[in-house]
């Protein structure tokens, strides 16, 4: 999943900052829509904002580009305050949600649109415009009319005419999501690919988990005005600070916990089905919604057992409560021993092994080490 | 209520929508000079008196001096208060369109009659800017109705990409905003000409000595004798409306195919 | 730190929206407020012969309530256009429906647009040509009496029919249009559904066309009536100047008679009668908007 973004490049905290956001505060009249957001995003990285519709994303994205103006507190972007930038003066250049691609212009016009003041010669500019086109795959398109362009290719025109300024953040508001599934997929490859090879600080806006964690550096889970986590995704999803984040990315199975006692960077527990064991601190950093703890865990890091098979740490006695086929995965919810609410089991399916029935009895090997408490 | 017979009280409505307009012509090329049936024979004296007609010459004259000013003036206050009213928010926002839209309802003649009682007592003197400013009242929401529709229908984020690119506020509106309503100008500009051109009862008012089109029409409509020679200009301005009626069409039309825009109707 | 205070200000949707409205709201103010308040100042002041004394009284309403004439002016004037209306309305309303139901989609925009075509000829033009049409040796009475089907000619000038005739065609489209519109935006469906519950075409266009056509209609009547009582010319050509309606009287007394305070008073009771006319109706719209959810 994560072979692009992964890759070997210099640490993050290592590079420049290029935005950084100090208690930034914004209201529409009496609504408060950021809630002092405090963030640094760094040179390069491909940042994401995440968080259901209406939690201020494009709110805030739009702070950077220079669209809204902060109620309080400060954005910097390369070492420098904006407050009294405007848009056309801050190096940052935007791929709107709705691509805003000029419908009286050609494709070519709206790629060159940015380059009207530029000194160099008309060829120059020219030669630009083909280089832009090419990279993003819409070589030879310049003469035709923008507006009978494709979702896809419209898209891609917009990141062209923002790419050819070479701005320092490129901003993307939900470029993705007026594309069919398919086209989108592949979009989220070529995305990051571009954005390696062009190495640009971008920022994407995103209410699709599965989009932020396939392409991003670092998330940040937002949640009405508020930032409720920023981590690189593999955190994200292993290790939420809170039952909301949680909830949010992914699945993940809750099961009612007990604190029996903290001793040496350790926490005793006693939890329904799973019986007695112990986590780290780190494991049970996260907040609960409510006053009682539980722990948390994902569909696959439970594993159940087949006849003969041996757990590498622990296991629990079973039923099968529910089968999903999907194909290439089986999902089972499953009922451990003394616990009434199902968890849910993700499997992959392997040539020869059979999917089980609804009722057999099981036996469903887990790890301690993969769990997160709440509390 | 059956079809056919919808049909044809529809039919029977058209006679009833065309039948002033098509016995204009008929009028016009007929020699006798009463204007009444059965018809004498053909001729095109009248229209020969009418292109002799110097004092209509002068009140056409006056008349598109006026239209014409009108069209810009009241397309270019169109075109502000369109706009602040598609773009911005502002408290109060209702009340002032409220004012500037009021023209609409008010009966011509009570714009007519304060406007006069105004300019005498600040004693401006009647003349043809007088009935300008008249008639940029009247347009104005006419304009502004025209163009609501052309601004309302811009994508607010094409001015923020551009504003985004480099772009300062007025060349952003230059290159990409203006282009874009430049259909919705024309017809507004094109349906404030109209409204000017046709105006009786405020140039009436407001004109003082000068005449207008149908200043003189409408003086002329008095005298039997010279009937024949308006029928003939009837024609004239018929075939005109045709004519500018069929170019808003094509301009509409083109504006529609550079951006490929759905057609959606008529221009009305 | 964020935009300095003045920066914000000048930065904020208001004042710019304050800004861009601004030259046409001063011509506004300039051009339409400031003669209107003129109109209604007058109104009050007392006329002393070519010029007018800024002293205040009621005396020119008291003169145009109780003159006998201007009283069946202005009620004329009420009729008049609340006949012309009616007939605008009624015959416009078979026709907004026949384009709406039952010309095909692609056509419709055609049909609108060969509506309005005699709309952009000259006004004066059209509201003179009624009379050839209505005259006593016009296209009627010659048809008439070429046909054999009278000896005496129809004397149709100079009636409160024929002007309303005449403001009936001239005001045309402006009742079409909004019934149209408000036709358009019926839910085929329900149509369908009424039908389906068994009700005939008659039944489902009266419990349910025509109610919902109705904020169409009200607008259709406020656009007709409030420009016709204001109307100049058809009294003059059509009714032959006996039969004068409150724009005559009007202008006859700022203009030819020169008495503003007596003119400007018979101005703003007329625009009176016209506004309550018009709360009427907006009234009876909301009710209407109202009861139809
Ligand atoms: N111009 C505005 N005026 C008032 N409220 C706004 C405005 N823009 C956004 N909001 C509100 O601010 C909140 C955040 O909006 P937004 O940033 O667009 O959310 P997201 O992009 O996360 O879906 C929403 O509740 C929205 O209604
Ligand atoms: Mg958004």
């Amino acid at each position: 999943m994560s072979q692009l973004n992964a890759a070997a490049r210099a640490p993050l905290d290592s590079r420049a900052k290029m935005i950084e956001f100090h208690e930034v505060h914004k209201y529409y009249g009496d609504y408060h829509a950021l809630r002092g957001i405090s963030a640094t995003i760094r040179e390069g990285e491909f940042f994401s904002l995440l968080g259901p519709s209406g939690c201020g994303k494009t709110t805030l994205l739009r702070t950077i580009a220079g669209f809204e103006d902060i109620s309080s507190g400060a954005v910097l972007i390369d070492g420098k305050d904006m407050s009294d930038v405007a848009p056309n003066k801050r190096p940052t250049n935007m791929v709107f949600q709705s691509y805003a691609i000029f419908p009286h212009l050609t494709v070519g016009e709206n790629v060159g649109f940015g380059l009207r003041r530029d000194p160099r010669s008309k060829a120059e500019k020219a030669k630009a415009v083909e280089e832009a086109l090419e990279m993003v795959g819409l070589k030879g398109y310049g003469a035709r009319a923008a507006h009978a362009l494709s979702g896809g290719q419209r898209q891609r025109v917009a990141l062209a005419r923002a790419l050819i300024l070479k701005p320092k953040v490129l901003l993307l508001d939900e470029p993705l999501s007026a594309l069919d599934k398919k086209i989108r997929e592949q979009m989220q490859v070529e995305l990051i690919k571009l954005q390696r090879e062009v190495g640009i600080t971008f920022v994407l806006v995103t209410h699709d988990q599965e989009e932020a964690l396939v392409m991003s550096d670092r998330i940040a889970v937002m949640f009405e005005g508020e930032i409720a986590q920023l981590a690189d995704p593999e955190t994200l999803y292993r290790r939420p600070n809170s039952r909301r984040v949680a909830d949010f990315i992914g699945v993940m199975n809750f099961l009612p916990a007990q604190i029996l006692g903290e001793a040496a960077g350790h926490v005793q527990l006693e939890v329904g089905g799973l019986g007695r064991f112990e986590v780290t601190e780190e494991q049970a950093s996260a907040r609960a919604s409510g006053a009682e703890p539980v722990v948390g865990f994902r569909p696959e890091t439970l594993t159940i057992l087949y006849e003969g098979q041996q757990a590498h740490d622990r296991e629990a006695p079973a039923t099968i409560d529910e089968v999903v086929y999907y194909g290439d995965m089986t999902y089972y919810d499953v009922k451990l021993d003394g616990v009434d609410a199902p968890v849910r089991i993700s499997m992959r399916n392997v040539f020869g092994r059979p999917v089980l029935d609804v009722g057999t009895r099981t036996r469903v090997a887990w790890s301690a080490g993969a769990l997160v408490l709440f509390r | 209520m059956k079809f056919s017979s919808l049909k044809g009280y529809a039919f029977l409505y058209l006679v009833f929508l065309y039948a002033p307009i098509v016995l204009l012509p008929v009028f016009a090329f007929n020699s006798g000079t009463i204007i009444a049936f059965p018809l004498k024979g053909f001729t095109l004296d009248w229209f020969r008196d009418l292109f002799a007609n110097q004092t209509l010459g002068l009140a056409l004259k006056n008349s598109l001096i006026i239209a014409v000013s009108t069209s810009i003036l009241s397309t270019t206050l169109g075109v502000f208060a369109a706009r602040a009213s598609t773009r911005f928010k502002f408290p109060g926002k209702t009340g002032v369109m409220g004012l500037i839209m009021l023209p609409l309802v008010l009966p011509e003649i009570i714009i007519a009659s304060s406007l006069l009682v105004v300019l005498l007592a600040v004693g401006m003197p009647l003349s043809l800017f007088t009935v300008i400013l008249g008639h940029t009242l009247m347009a104005t929401p006419y304009a502004i109705a025209v163009l609501n529709a052309a601004f309302s229908s811009l994508d607010r984020s094409l001015e923020e990409a551009a504003y985004d690119l480099g772009e300062t506020k007025w060349s952003t509106f230059r290159l990409i905003i203006l282009p874009l309503v430049t259909p919705g100008i024309i017809s507004s500009a094109l349906m404030s000409f109209t409204i000017s051109l046709d105006e009786f009862i405020v140039a009436f008012s407001l004109a003082g000595k000068e005449t207008t089109l149908p200043i003189y029409i409408f003086s002329q409509l008095r005298f039997p004798k010279q009937i024949p020679m308006i029928m003939a200009l009837g024609t004239c301005l018929v075939v005109a409306s045709i004519v500018l009626l069929a170019t808003a069409e094509y301009f509409r039309r083109r504006g529609l195919a550079k951006t490929g825009a759905k057609d959606t109707g008529g221009f009305l | 730190m964020a935009a300095s205070p003045l920066k914000r200000w000048a930065r904020s949707e208001a004042v710019n929206g304050y800004m861009m409205i601004s030259p046409t709201l001063i011509y506004a103010i300039l051009l339409l407020a400031a003669p209107l308040v003129t109109l209604v100042a007058y109104s009050f002041f007392t006329d002393g012969y070519l010029v007018v004394i800024p002293d205040l009284t009621t005396a020119n309403y008291a003169e145009a309530w109780s003159d006998p004439i201007f009283r069946s002016i202005l009620l004329r004037s009420v009729i008049v256009s609340g006949l012309v209306t009616l007939v605008t309305v009624v015959l416009a309303f078979p026709i907004a429906y026949f384009i709406s139901f039952h010309v095909p989609a692609a056509k419709k925009s055609r049909w609108l647009f060969l509506i309005t075509i005699p709309f952009w000829t000259s006004y004066l033009i059209r509201v003179f040509q009624w009379k050839v049409i209505l005259n006593y040796n016009g296209v009627i009475n010659s048809i008439l009496t070429g046909l054999g089907l009278t000896d005496h000619p129809l004397q149709m000038l100079n009636s409160i029919g024929a002007i309303s005739i005449t403001l009936a065609h001239a005001y045309a489209p402006f009742a079409i249009l909004p019934i149209f519109v408000s036709l358009e935006k019926i839910d085929r469906s329900l149509l369908e559904a009424g039908l389906d519950l068994g009700e005939n075409r008659l039944l489902t266009f009266w419990r349910v066309t025509l109610p919902l056509a109705m904020p169409g209609v009200i607008g259709a009547v406020m656009i007709v009536f409030i420009p016709t009582i204001g109307d100049y010319v058809t009294p003059e050509l059509i009714g032959g100047g006996k039969l004068p309606m409150v724009a005559n009287v009007i202008y006859q007394q700022l203009l030819k008679i020169d008495n503003k305070p007596l003119g400007s008073a018979m101005a703003i009771s007329a625009m009176l009668v016209v506004a309550a006319v018009a709360l009427v109706f907006l009234f009876l719209n909301r009710r209407f908007l109202r009861g139809s959810k």
